[in-house]
């Protein structure tokens, strides 16, 4: 299935950005038939930043503002809820509060300061950024990355994999006061950032990935003990999460909560979990396309919070277990470590990585040796866009299983 | 199946070490907190590693809440502003609005990510700033931050 | 002397009616004629008799005269008027219209008959004028003929009752006077309680109310709410005990009360417009009365000595209700109307936030009347909801199963009543007495009367809570109070025999004073620098849009009880919202409109339009009834 990511404009004309089997490209773009065939167009066309701004009027109707300032969501974003009572009727999300032009603060660096830049416009996906940016910039540059870095890239794409859906399950627990469960994901959580720091120097694996260069690649200690604790963690999560879902109450709140339909999910444009959960495949198994052995597609039938948690738990075993496997095996890519090619002074390119959360896809267009133009498109922004649909006729004691279970992120959606 | 209230009964997560804090902490004048802090965390433009590092701090290794460290879910209840990442021009008058509302006396702390948003905030213009932090400290740091306040204001 | 108050009075209102154009004058003659029926109503304490009687027909007399019953009555009913009569002289400059005034005399007038009547004949004339002058108050607004005809319809209705009740009663026993009541039969009782319970809006015929209040002037509504069903309580405190073996019909009595109560607290839950609320907690608290009306006449009737007690209690009870309903709903109506009409709309949302945007007195009226029904002590409704329950706790003393089941039904209703009841009169005073006022400026009006009216209506209420003894003293029932507990006699009213329940508002009010007193002066004592800051909502003031509607703050209820508000949700596109239904006002709705197919072809011959038509016919019907009665007998 094709996914359209996003639509920019270039020296007049209009391109879309789309994953076809899960390889990117750009495309030109149709007036009549961009609009039917993918349904999400316009949306992205736009990218307006207050998404669903339309009002709902009514008698006894209200908006009730949830943010900027709130320590539910404690990031700066706001829901105003329309309602009569106790049924959200409508959700308008306003992003205006957390952007930072980041596209514009990375526009005239250095390619390696663009970079170390993407690794900011959301630090929990900081890998799928600058994984996607890089990319995108050694495609400018005419440089195919070498074997080492390409394959480092993948594990270290699990990794932020690993901790990110522990995040969203230890968000889900608390939000259902599951307070031993989520004290026990906690922890779990807090190890694997450890982890992180112990592979990378970094808990949020910051400040590793360079064009076609990883920096402080471990030592045989490290990932030797790296393996021992990730082996730990699969131990753990796996005991845990059987015993959650023993609980009728935990999966009592999930059950039902913000469901999204396949024809819903599909025109949304998501990809990776919150598309999988509604049981549709899509064909985004590698980091970069690339990866060693293809990842199971994990997919779930109902499309509510209880599937997409599953969906995630899944996903976050195997990506364990890959990483168990390939690093056993990461001291021979030494020796595909080779010298780059030649590189162009300019060009434009097209980068796309999987963050835990749906493809993050960048163009860029570089001139001496400077960023000129520079586009990102980042899963949150539709992943707002299916909080808003799924909070429809919900009621508001199911905001945070709605809003927690697409594990999207105001940080990322404004950039 | 065994019972939720035993389970990990016999497992200790929290850690029993000291924690050292990264940058000192200034005295806030006419405090009087010492056997508990409540913080309320505000984010104004962070890049969100500083918000999963309060999340982390959350976690059973650390246990703040052994030391009378609470985070508080509204800044009416709040003894330190925790100012998370440097602000975005639309969150400066939420930012005024939040100090406002904290009862006196308080103290702020900075956790500043640099990330260079448009038009941040002068230091200068807000009160009781009792420390700064370029990057993003380690929870272990934020929690001898934390302790230290405690320790410096509990006078 | 008395008969001399009695007739000045009545020369007084007529000559109000007569001079109705001349506003002010109008309102001071009534004004002086309620003053004079209050005298009245106070000598009646020490007076019992007949005092002017004339015969028509062999068998048949007029005759008026006074006892405790009426007395006090006519003392409840005299207060409201004399506040009446004064808000209206601010009150009228906004509905200067004759039939205003007019029908405000000439309906007091009416009432004044009715109270003081010893025969029904004389009554149901005192019945018939207080009807029509209702209706002709109605018509000040100058429009809305269709629901002003309907309450005339229903008047009429209780009217025929009552006709049919006495003709019963005269057929069996020979006499319509009230002192051979008890000789009256199954069919009189019938008959003239359903006669009183309409007037009382007892469910099902409750019909009339909807729609005509959102129109009518505020003096008319609380007429229509307070005075006019006091009659109705009138005349079945009259009637029902005083006939033997009426335990079955009583059973009926306490259950339509109880379902009253429930019904009228449930709607008024859900309503929005700002009269609707009230009218229907005049249904609930007619509901209660009529319940504690039923177990009294139960109690009597058995003439069992261990139910004397009990007996005393049940009307006690019943006094107390519905003093504190007429003190209340009149404060509540001449509240609403200042607000209403200084804020000039019509429904809750709209009036908001009295206190800051109209004024403090009619935004404290609000608040205490609203208090009262809501049974907060040491107010006088609050007395009065716990007399009520306590009667329907000691139900087990009545013998027979029949009785305690129907009881316990009653006992669950009446709860249920208060509790909803509560919850609609918070959203009254959450919303439109204490709440945000969005900026609304009211227009200026001349307000002193009214504020004069209001303060002295708030002041009752609360003297009557505290000074519960003297009011029960006042209704003649000393045996009631006693000292218990480190009470002092006569502070506490003990509702069983032997000790069943016992409360004290008066040392409520003292111990919550005490209370009170001391935290302040520690405040006071302690006092540390105070900063004002706006409410915290997400670092970002609230918009206009962003404020909590009182419709949401039902909803939650009409969601849960959907089944019997038959709440739907109505959805066009970006406009959404809720309605909910009184499935009791379906058959009356139906009924209506089949009249007026009926009556279209008979309205083209007699009912022209002209209201002087229309009394003419029923004139002319009530002589023509009188005629076939003579000639009957």
């Amino acid at each position: 299935m094709n996914i359209l990511i996003g639509v920019l404009q270039k020296e007049e004309n209009e391109y879309l950005v789309v994953l076809k089997e899960g390889k990117a490209c750009l495309v030109a773009s149709e007036s009549e038939t961009t609009g039917k065939e993918y349904l999400n167009y316009q949306i992205l066309k736009e990218h307006n930043l207050l998404i669903k701004g339309e009002p709902v009027s009514g008698y006894g109707v209200f908006r009730f503002r949830y943010g900027p300032v709130t320590s539910g969501l404690r990031e700066a974003g706001s829901f105003s809820l329309y309602t009569y009572g106790e049924k959200i009727l409508h959700t308008t999300i306003d992003l205006n509060w957390k952007h930072r032009q980041m596209e514009q603060s990375m526009t005239g660096q250095k390619p390696d300061d663009a970079v170390k830049l993407s690794e900011k416009v959301c630090s929990n996906f900081a890998v799928s950024h600058s994984v996607a940016c890089s990319l995108a910039l050694e495609n400018a540059l005419g440089i195919r990355a070498n074997t080492l870095v390409r394959n480092w890239r993948t594990l270290l794409m699990e990794a932020e994999r690993v901790y990110n859906h522990l995040h969203v399950i230890y968000k889900l627990a608390s939000a259902a006061a599951q307070k031993v469960l989520a004290s026990h994901l906690g922890a779990l959580f807090e190890e694997s950032l450890r982890i992180n720091k112990a592979l990378s120097g970094s808990r949020y694996l910051m400040g590793i990935n360079q064009i076609n260069h990883i920096n402080n690649l471990p030592a045989l200690d490290t990932i030797r003990k790296t393996i021992k604790d990730y082996q730990g963690i699969i131990f753990q999560f796996e005991k845990l999460y059987k015993h959650s879902l023993s609980n009728p109450n935990f999966l009592d709140r999930l059950h039902h909560a913000g469901m999204l339909s396949r024809e819903q999910a599909s025109s949304l444009g998501l990809s990776r979990p919150s598309l999988r959960a509604c049981g549709l495949e899509d064909n985004l198994n590698g980091a970069t396309g690339e990866h060693l052995i293809a990842l199971p597609v994990v997919t779930q039938q109902e499309g509510d919070a209880l599937a997409r948690m599953e969906t995630r738990a899944e996903e976050l075993v195997n990506s364990c277990q890959y990483l168990i496997d390939h690093l056993k095996v990461s001291d021979i890519w030494e020796g595909y470590n080779v010298a780059d090619m030649a590189v162009k002074p300019e060009g434009e390119g097209l980068g796309i990585s999987h963050s835990p959360s749906g493809a993050v896809g960048y163009y860029v267009v570089i001139k001496n040796n400077r960023v000129s133009y520079l586009r990102m498109f980042t899963p949150s922004y539709p992943g707002m866009h299916a909080v808003s649909e799924a909070l429809k006729d919900q009621v508001f004691t199911d905001f945070p299983f709605v809003y927690d279970s697409f594990g999207v992120h105001f940080t990322d959606a404004a950039c | 199946m065994k019972w939720w209230p035993l389970y990990g009964l016999k497992k200790k997560w929290t850690e029993r070490r000291t924690y050292e804090s990264p940058v000192a902490v200034g005295r806030i004048p006419g405090s009087r907190f010492r056997r508990s802090l409540f913080v309320y965390v505000i984010d104004v433009g962070s890049s969100n590693a500083l918000n999963f590092e309060i999340d982390a701090l959350e976690a059973p290794q650390y246990n703040i809440h052994r030391f009378g460290i609470y985070m508080t879910d509204s800044p009416r209840h709040a003894d330190v502003l925790l100012i998370l990442g440097r602000p975005v021009k639309a969150m400066i008058s939420p930012l005024r609005e939040t100090i406002d509302q904290i009862p006196r006396p308080f103290g702020i702390i900075i956790l500043d990510d640099c990330t260079d948003n448009p038009v941040g905030l002068n230091d200068t213009e807000l009160l009781n700033v009792i420390a700064e932090v370029k990057g993003v400290p380690d929870p272990s740091q934020l929690l001898g931050m934390l302790l230290e306040c405690l320790r410096v204001n509990g006078k | 002397m008395i008969q001399a108050e009695f007739w000045l009075a009545v020369i007084l209102f007529l000559l109000g009616a007569f001079l109705a154009s001349y506003r002010k004058v109008t309102y001071i003659l009534a004004f002086s004629a309620s003053l004079l029926v209050l005298l009245m109503g106070v000598a009646g304490f020490t007076f019992s008799g007949i005092f002017w009687k004339y015969t028509l027909l062999p068998g048949i007399s007029l005759s008026l005269g006074i006892d405790r019953l009426s007395g006090v009555f006519l003392v409840m009913a005299a207060v409201v008027w004399i506040a009446l009569a004064l808000y209206s002289l601010d009150y009228s400059r906004l509905y200067p219209h004759k039939s205003l005034a007019a029908g405000f005399n000439v309906g007091l007038l009416g009432m004044l008959w009715i109270l003081t009547a010893r025969d029904g004949l004389t009554l149901m004339i005192g019945w018939e004028v207080m009807t029509v002058a209702a209706f002709v108050m109605m018509l000040a607004s100058g429009k809305y003929f269709q629901q002003s005809f309907r309450f005339l319809a229903f008047g009429e209705f209780s009217f025929i009752f009552l006709l049919v009740g006495f003709a019963a009663m005269y057929i069996s026993s020979g006499s319509i006077a009230f002192e051979n009541i008890q000789t009256g039969g199954m069919l009189f009782m019938v008959f003239v309680s359903l006669g009183f319970i309409i007037k009382m809006d007892i469910v099902p015929f409750h019909g009339w109310m909807s729609g005509i209040y959102g129109e009518i002037p505020d003096t008319a509504a609380a007429i229509l709410s307070a005075p006019v069903t006091l009659m109705g309580v009138y005349g079945l405190e009259r009637i029902i005990p005083a006939i033997p073996n009426n335990e079955a019909w009583s059973l009926v009595l306490i259950v339509l009360g109880a379902v009253s109560a429930f019904w009228g607290g449930l709607q008024a839950v859900a309503a929005n417009k700002v009269r609707l609320l009230p009218a229907y907690s005049t249904i609930e608290n007619n509901g209660m009365i009529l319940t504690a009306i039923g177990f009294y006449a139960i109690a009597k009737g058995s003439r069992d000595p261990g139910l004397h007690y009990l007996s005393l209690f049940a009307q006690a009870a019943s006094l107390v209700l519905a003093l504190s309903h007429t003190l209340a709903k009149t404060l509540l109506f001449m509240s609403l109307g200042h607000a209403k009409e200084a804020y000039n709309v019509h429904t809750i949302d709209e009036a908001r936030g009295v206190w800051s945007g109209v004024g403090k007195t009619p935004a404290l009226g609000i608040v205490i009347a609203a208090l009262s029904f809501s049974a907060f002590p040491p107010l006088i409704g609050f007395t009065g909801e716990w007399m009520i329950l306590e009667t329907i706790f000691q139900s087990y003393k009545f013998p027979g199963a029949a009785t305690a089941f129907f009881a316990a039904i009653s006992g669950v209703l009446t709860a249920m009543a208060i509790g909803l009841i509560s919850f609609a009169m918070i959203k009254l005073i959450g919303y439109t007495a204490l709440g945000y006022d969005h900026g609304r400026k009211s227009q200026p009006m001349a307000k002193t009367w009214m504020r004069i009216t209001e303060t002295s209506l708030q002041l009752l209420i609360v003297i009557c809570g505290i000074g519960l003894p003297a009011v029960i003293l006042f209704f003649g029932y000393p045996e009631l109070l006693f000292g218990l507990l480190g009470v002092p006699k006569p502070f506490a009213l003990v509702s069983g025999d032997p000790l069943f329940g016992i409360i004290s508002p008066t040392f409520i009010a003292i111990i919550m004073f005490i209370l009170l007193i001391i935290p302040i002066l520690v405040f006071m004592a302690n006092r540390k620098s105070i900063r004002k800051v706006n409410s915290w909502n997400g670092g970002v003031p609230l918009d206009e849009q962003e404020f909590f509607t009182a419709q949401a703050y039902s909803q939650i209820l009409e969601h849960i009880l959907r089944k019997v508000y038959r709440t739907r949700e109505i959805s066009l596109g970006m406009h959404r919202r809720i309605e909910v239904e009184d499935i009791l006002l379906r058959p009356i709705k139906s009924f209506t409109r089949l009249v007026q197919k009926l009556g279209e072809g008979e309205a083209l011959v007699i009912m022209n339009g002209k209201i002087s038509a229309y009394v003419t016919y029923i004139l002319i019907l009530f002589v023509l009834a009188f005629i076939i009665g003579v000639i009957v007998i």
